[in-house]
């Protein structure tokens, strides 16, 4: 890597540069990640800042982020290479009959690179984000684990494809299933909880510039409030964000049960939830927050 | 390299882990010692996530490690692993369970036996027998037939191609290859298919008191049925709901079935079968894994608390998932009506309503789960 850490406060710092505050725990992950040359798993419920994470690592080394985002039914073709067949034709047709050879045809300039390939060789220092590893399929998983073991691609018409440099790699997953163990094994493993709340108004006034300190504070620990309820998507530091570039945007100070009920989409997204914060359940955890706040 | 004493004082905390049931092995130890040599030792913090994120890899085990980590290096007075707890009152349960079983049916066999089993093979019968009247030994022969059973899955078309002539796509990469000889012409077409793969499958099986006559062999059959193959996922709920896919993971029939008895904290108590759904909705289906799965719910429906809330996590789970299929082991009765108020909430929601107190509802259930499809085209 042109840019290392030689110790986890260096990396928090680094890592504070790119925007992002880590508590220790996701400091400590990440500086072992690099130091041990090991792929990171991490692991959270949805919006506590899995992918930032792997964003602010690759800002904080001056890596490329290449990013690979995991869905059902994702194969080789969408994830390392793919052939040009459309150019691949068409240089048979405007050569010569006979003068095209196979290793000409299936050479590097018809090659499509996926971000796997690209990962693996690239030039500069480059983090590599699995996203959302548990949506692939098991079979996937399975040639993931080989890439990460070996940090090689084979193409049979070209040949193996070493990594320069291992790319730092950082995955994700949402926990819709176990991963196999051989992968957990090859990985370290971080679980990132919701922060706390000092934490989360700090995050607050990082990402949006300029806000009232009050409606940070406030703003932060309301959605505290709403992760004590019982709803179907409690809030993640994401939608805090979210909330408060809006609450900012409109001028807003502090908060009132009027402007909570404008705005509560952007922290709610789904309407049972919506509906479960009314009137008095909304009117006591403004009150909660703003004495907080 | 780290020093002597460091590596015995984490080769030993490694027993203590895995004393309290986290497995940890030699690779994991390595990577411990080698995070430790990157850290500054001094910092019970750093050494504390340096341990964690070497030797956890999920999330279950975080609460273990703490303890053990607690225990040996902050020396905390050492806490009973919660593991080993709710043993003895499984086995109370299994011995409950086998003794009615048996009685109740010798006399079954000799009174109304004679007019079914002219012409009737033995395994013939034992399609038709009710779970709740099987002998040990009848019990031990339906279970070899669950597993054959169990075989038939939902199946979904995967993403992934492989070189089938009557494949629907062209295969683009041979034909450019094929199209050299030809000068670019592409005579000869190879195709590519949609290969078959089996579809998520989640079963949620009640195993409170009511059911009891029907667990034991449910979970059997879920026991099969997780051995088929992957992408299968069992849970076993009464007040409340437990994961049992690991549990039934292992090879051996009875023994999974004990470790099920010792996952299953309330065995045999009454049903919340509302919050139970919404446990699993709340905690699982928000990561998706309802999504695009054929889910069974295996109950006779008799919820004690609040048939609304069975209403709307059923509404729910079948907004979520592929298919809801509901096994009601009471329907094996002619005379059956589903008047539970929980089954009644349920119905709506439900594609299709099956009993299962057979080995031919089990059959049945099979046949329906391989060609279940969509109800509400989405």
């Amino acid at each position: 890597m042109s840019v290392s850490f030689r110790t986890i406060d260096e990396l928090e710092s680094a890592l504070r540069g790119a925007d992002y505050l880590p508590d220790r725990g996701l400091s400590t992950a990440l500086f072992l990640s690099l130091a041990l040359e090991k792929p990171l798993l991490l692991e959270g419920e949805a919006g506590v800042g899995k992918t930032e994470a792997a964003k602010a690592l690759a800002t904080a080394l001056e890596a490329r982020l290449i990013r690979l985002q995991c869905y059902e039914g994702l194969d080789v073709a969408h994830a390392v290479y793919e052939w040009n067949y459309p150019r691949q034709l068409l240089h048979i047709r405007a050569a010569q009959e006979g003068t095209v050879s196979e290793e000409e045809l299936f050479g590097p300039e018809f090659l499509i690179r996926r971000p796997l390939l690209e990962a693996i060789d690239s030039e500069g220092p480059v983090v590599l984000l699995i996203d959302e590893v548990d949506r692939a399929d098991e079979e996937f998983e399975a040639f993931l684990l080989e890439v990460l073991s070996d940090f090689q691609i084979t193409i049979p018409e070209i040949g193996t494809i070493r990594a320069r440099r291992k790319p730092a790699v950082v995955l994700t997953s949402n926990r819709t299933r176990e991963l196999h163990d051989a992968l957990k094994r090859r990985a370290l493993f971080h679980w990132i909880g919701h922060p706390s709340i000092e934490r989360e108004i700090d995050i607050v006034k990082l990402r949006v510039p300029g806000i009232p300190a009050r409606l940070a504070a406030e703003a932060a620990a309301f959605v505290r409030g709403l992760r004590g309820l019982d709803l179907a998507k409690p809030p993640g530091v994401a939608e805090t964000i979210d909330w408060a570039h809006a609450l900012a945007a409109l001028g807003r100070q502090e908060i009132d049960a009027e402007v909570v009920e404008q705005t509560l989409g952007s922290v709610l997204k789904y309407r049972e939830d919506i509906e479960t914060v009314r009137d008095e359940t909304l009117a006591d955890l403004v009150s909660q927050a703003r004495s907080a706040g | 390299m780290p020093s002597d004493p460091l590596l015995s004082h984490v080769v030993t905390f490694g027993r203590v882990l895995r004393e309290v049931g986290v497995e940890v092995g030699p690779g994991r130890l390595q990577d411990a010692l080698r995070g430790l040599d990157a850290v500054d030792l001094t910092a019970q913090d750093d050494v504390y996530w340096a341990l964690r994120q070497t030797l956890v890899s999920r999330r279950d085990e975080l609460e273990l490690f703490d303890r053990a980590f607690a225990a040996w290096f902050l020396r905390a007075p050492v806490t009973a692993p919660l593991r080993s707890l709710p043993q003895p009152e499984a086995q109370s349960v299994s011995v409950a369970r086998s003794e009615p079983t048996r009685t109740g049916e010798e006399g079954e066999e000799e009174t109304d036996g004679d007019p079914l089993e002219l012409g009737a093979s033995p395994v013939e019968l034992l399609r038709e027998k009710d779970f709740a009247e099987m002998t040990p030994e009848e019990f031990k022969r339906a279970r070899d037939l669950m597993s054959a059973i169990a075989r038939l899955r939902p199946q979904r078309a995967s993403r992934r191609r492989t070189a089938d002539p009557r494949g629907d796509r062209l295969d683009i990469r041979r034909l450019v290859r094929r199209s050299l000889r030809t000068g670019g012409d592409p005579l000869d077409r190879p195709h590519r298919a949609r290969k078959e793969v089996p579809r998520k499958l989640v079963v949620l099986c009640d195993v409170s008191g009511s059911m009891e006559a029907y667990t034991r062999a449910l979970l059997l059959f879920l026991h099969a049925v997780v051995g088929s193959g992957r992408g299968v996922e069992a849970f076993a709920f009464g007040t409340r709901l437990s994961r049992l896919t690991p549990e039934l993971g292992t090879r051996d029939p009875e023994a999974a079935l004990e470790r099920c008895t010792e996952a299953v904290v309330d065995w045999g108590s009454g049903t919340r079968i509302g919050a139970s759904l919404k446990e699993f909705n709340d905690v699982w289906g928000r990561r998706a894994l309802s999504r695009g799965a054929v889910v069974v719910v295996v109950s006779d429906g008799w919820e004690r608390q609040d048939p609304d809330l069975v209403g709307r996590e059923m509404a729910r789970l079948a907004r979520a998932s592929y298919a809801v299929v509901w096994v009601n082991p009471l329907k094996g009765n002619p005379d059956y009506q589903p008047l539970a108020g929980g089954m009644r909430a349920a119905l709506p929601f439900v594609d299709r309503f099956l009993p299962g107190h057979n080995l031919r509802s089990l059959e049945e259930l099979a046949a329906v789960l391989a060609g279940i499809e969509r109800r509400h085209a989405a």
